[in-house]
């Protein structure tokens, strides 16, 4: 039996280790000997992009938190008008490519964009550049990740019980002291996952960045490889962006501490009903950030492709719209498989510290920006090869060199962490019992993970599979780097027009991935409600 | 017949149980009594082949399933069924796949007949859609023993199964449970910390005291 589950535990191990793989691919770049080129980016570039990526990481974090976290309060605690359909439209964002937001929010605040041609014409206000400065891409940003706060936090809310409210009510405290004295640290576990996932993905930006000349490390990355072909200063600046990820999710661990604070009870009480005036300018506020981050945007996006539409819409867009389809599924399928194996419940018990460590490192690339997924990967078969004609074997970089193989291998590598979290939290909730009472029942191991892990693993499941499909969606570096000829997406259309500056053509790709996106989001909020 | 041999439990160089012996003859019911921590449930779990100890052995009918602490046949090739405190049904499936659930070898048609028999047994027919949420916590503890008699196991084991029930409901089910187990004819060890339950529900009753086992 002991033989049967270090074997099992083996291969177990070995699968995290493929999907860490092109982890430490980049982290042995620090054994080769310093380059020049490193001490020059190290000199010249490093404090400054140092300096804006942790500018950039503070803003967009207090801003998401902020924003994240009242919404998530006012729509679970607070009854006032619009709330219902506005606590699912907050949702929609999710869909909408980060990078989608920055052009059409560039195409109307640029210079020669309508708003400021407005300003200048009939107000006299000077020209701007939108691209200096933080303020601009800080707040594209938060208009952006919010969601990923508020769906945490608004989970965390929900199974707050309302007596612990009513109980601060009665002592006498003011909704807002509520809020902050009993709301809040209560959710305070939830928020920081919402921010540990807001920061990774501020980090591992590439669109966004490039499109507001915003120097971070994924631009450097990008412009090591791409300017100075030199893949092992690439890896070296990745592998400090690793870094900055450990240290993120050590925070976000410390900040979640080791108490369970939440009933697993839902209650559909109001803690607070919110009427007249004040209910309206609530309805404002939460109508506000909807409008900003999804339904202007969306409205822009479509007469952009109205005016556009007969000079860019051509056949070439069903095969856009089916490479995208294809890889998201094939993509989303692997990955959640890969998710389930690393995260049911049999794993809790075998303690392998070794195991437990293969497991966090597969889930970092999380973090990596597609671009240094892609050239970890690329390196990595290129070693692989060399290795192999050194023993006199062939070379595989012709077989998975702009292969689709290795496209979806950086895929399950970047997104496994979103799969994981949210079949490892529905796996978690499933007690030992159910294993002792079905083997005891006779069953085998694989009737076990069949019958019984898999069904109550389901919800989780099918929920990461939907993140990650929105997410594998709406990919652009490693699937700039790694398409296979023939297989451009969607996104990487919106990124080639848009980065060109032509904006309005940029809105029909654009537009297809939003419905894409909101579509699955419907699906994941469906799913998401049936939970309470 | 069961056989448990110088049973040895430590958890982190804490003895619970040392020179822990039992013997049960075939249709016997045991009540094993202890206080928290006394190491009664462990014992159980031992017994069924969950946990490990530092020194002991189990046989069943003969065969030897334990032997110096660590088990040579797994639980689910053991034959024996346990009834659990939170009863422990699964959640996404009906009360017919729950009681189903071992004896998936048989036909659709020999399940239907064994899974009737069994809520006849348990007074609780006309329930195999249901799930167990739609279920009171005494009928789940119920279907949750009809679950462990369908693969007709030598020996049952209980852990303290009527814990969470009302005083009200209590009584009354541990006496049901009782001749249910009677006509059913299978050997079971009860493990509780009531004696006045102990003293319902069992032919025998052994008490855990000073980390060995006292039959009374």
């Amino acid at each position: 039996m002991k033989d049967a589950f270090i074997k099992s535990n083996f291969w177990i191990g070995l699968l995290a280790f493929s999907v860490a793989f092109p982890i430490f691919v980049v982290g042995s770049s620090w054994l080769l000997p310093g380059s020049e080129l490193w001490s020059h980016f190290a000199q010249t570039l490093l404090p400054e992009l140092v300096t804006s990526t942790f500018i950039l990481l503070v803003g967009v974090g207090v801003g998401v938190s902020i924003l994240g976290t009242v919404l998530a309060y006012l729509v679970v605690m607070v009854e006032f008008p619009g709330r219902s359909w506005l606590e699912w439209a907050l949702f929609l964002p999710f869909g909408i490519p980060a990078y989608v937001l920055a052009f059409v929010y560039l195409g109307v605040f640029d210079y020669s964009g309508y708003a400021q041609v407005w300003l200048r014409e009939y107000l006299g206000i000077p020209g701007f550049d939108i691209r200096s400065g933080h303020w601009a891409i800080i707040l594209t940003f938060i208009l952006v990740f919010y969601p990923y706060v508020y769906m945490m936090a608004r989970a965390s809310f929900k199974r707050q019980k309302i007596q612990m409210i009513e109980a601060g009510k009665m002592l006498g405290a003011k909704p807002i002291r509520v809020f902050w004295k009993i709301s809040v640290p209560l959710a305070r576990p939830a928020i920081a996952a919402g921010l540990l996932v807001t920061l990774m993905e501020t980090l591992a930006d590439f669109g966004v960045v490039s499109l507001f000349n915003y120097s971070t490390f994924t631009t450097a990355i990008y412009s090591a490889w791409g300017d100075f072909r030199s893949i092992e200063v690439a890896a070296q600046l990745a592998s400090l962006l690793v870094l900055v990820s450990f240290f993120l999710i050590y925070f976000e661990r410390k900040a979640r501490g080791k108490a369970k604070y939440y009933s697993s009870d839902v209650s559909h009480l109001k803690a607070y009903y919110a009427k007249g005036l004040v209910g309206w300018i609530i309805f404002f506020f939460v109508f506000g950030v909807f409008m900003l981050s999804f339904a202007m945007p969306l409205l822009q996006i479509l007469i952009w492709s109205s005016e556009v539409f007969s000079i860019e819409w051509s056949k070439r867009y069903f095969n856009y719209f089916s490479s995208s389809g294809i890889l998201t599924f094939l993509a989303t399928a692997l990955t959640v498989t890969v998710a389930t194996i690393l995260a049911l419940p049999s794993r809790r018990k075998s303690n392998s510290k070794t195991l437990q460590i293969l497991i966090r490192f597969s889930t970092l690339g999380y973090a990596l920006p597609g671009s240094v997924m892609a050239v970890g990967l690329l390196y990595g078969v290129q070693n692989i090869s060399s290795i192999s004609i050194y023993f006199g074997g062939s070379s595989i970089n012709h077989i998975l060199f702009g292969s689709v193989v290795l496209l979806l291998f950086a895929y399950v590598s970047r997104f496994l962490a979103i799969a994981y979290n949210s079949s490892s939290a529905s796996s978690e909730q499933i007690k030992p019992v159910y294993e002792h009472s079905a083997r005891l029942l006779g069953a085998s191991r694989w009737r076990l993970i069949k019958e019984v892990y898999f069904p109550m693993m389901l919800p989780g499941i099918l929920a990461g599979g939907l993140l990650v499909a929105v997410d594998v969606m709406k990919e652009l570096p490693a699937t700039y780097l790694l398409r296979p000829f023939g297989w451009d997406t969607l996104a990487i259309r919106v990124f080639e027009l848009s980065s060109e500056g032509l904006y309005e053509r940029a809105a029909i790709p654009a537009l297809m991935m939003v419905i894409f996106g909101a579509i699955i989001m419907l699906l994941f909020n469906k799913l998401d409600s049936e939970k309470y | 017949m069961l056989r448990v041999n110088n049973l040895k439990i430590s958890f982190d160089d804490n003895h619970v149980l040392d020179g822990f012996n039992l013997q049960l003859e075939s249709g016997d019911i045991f009540a094993l009594l202890g206080d928290s921590g006394s190491g009664k449930s462990s014992a159980l779990r031992f017994i069924a082949g969950l946990e490990n100890a530092q020194l002991g052995s189990v046989a069943l009918d003969g065969n030897n399933l334990s032997d110096g602490g660590s088990h040579s046949v797994k639980p689910e090739l053991r034959e024996v069924g346990m009834v659990f405190q939170d009863y422990a049904l699964f959640p996404h499936m009906t009360v017919f796949q729950n009681i189903s659930f071992g004896i998936s070898h048989l036909s659709k048609k020999e399940k239907i007949t064994k899974v009737q028999s069994l809520l006849d047994l348990i007074s609780l027919e006309g329930i195999e859609k249901k799930y167990p949420h739609q279920l009171s916590g005494g009928e789940q503890q119920r279907v949750s023993l009809a679950r462990s008699l369908a693969t007709s196991p030598k020996l049952l084991l209980l852990d303290e199964p009527f814990s969470s029930l009302d005083k009200s409901n209590r009584d009354q089910l541990v006496r049901e449970v009782r001749d249910i187990l009677k006509k059913a004819g299978v050997t079971s060890i009860l493990v509780t910390h009531d004696e006045a339950e102990a003293n319902t529900f069992a032919d025998k009753i052994g008490k855990i005291e000073k980390k060995q086992l006292l039959i009374s």
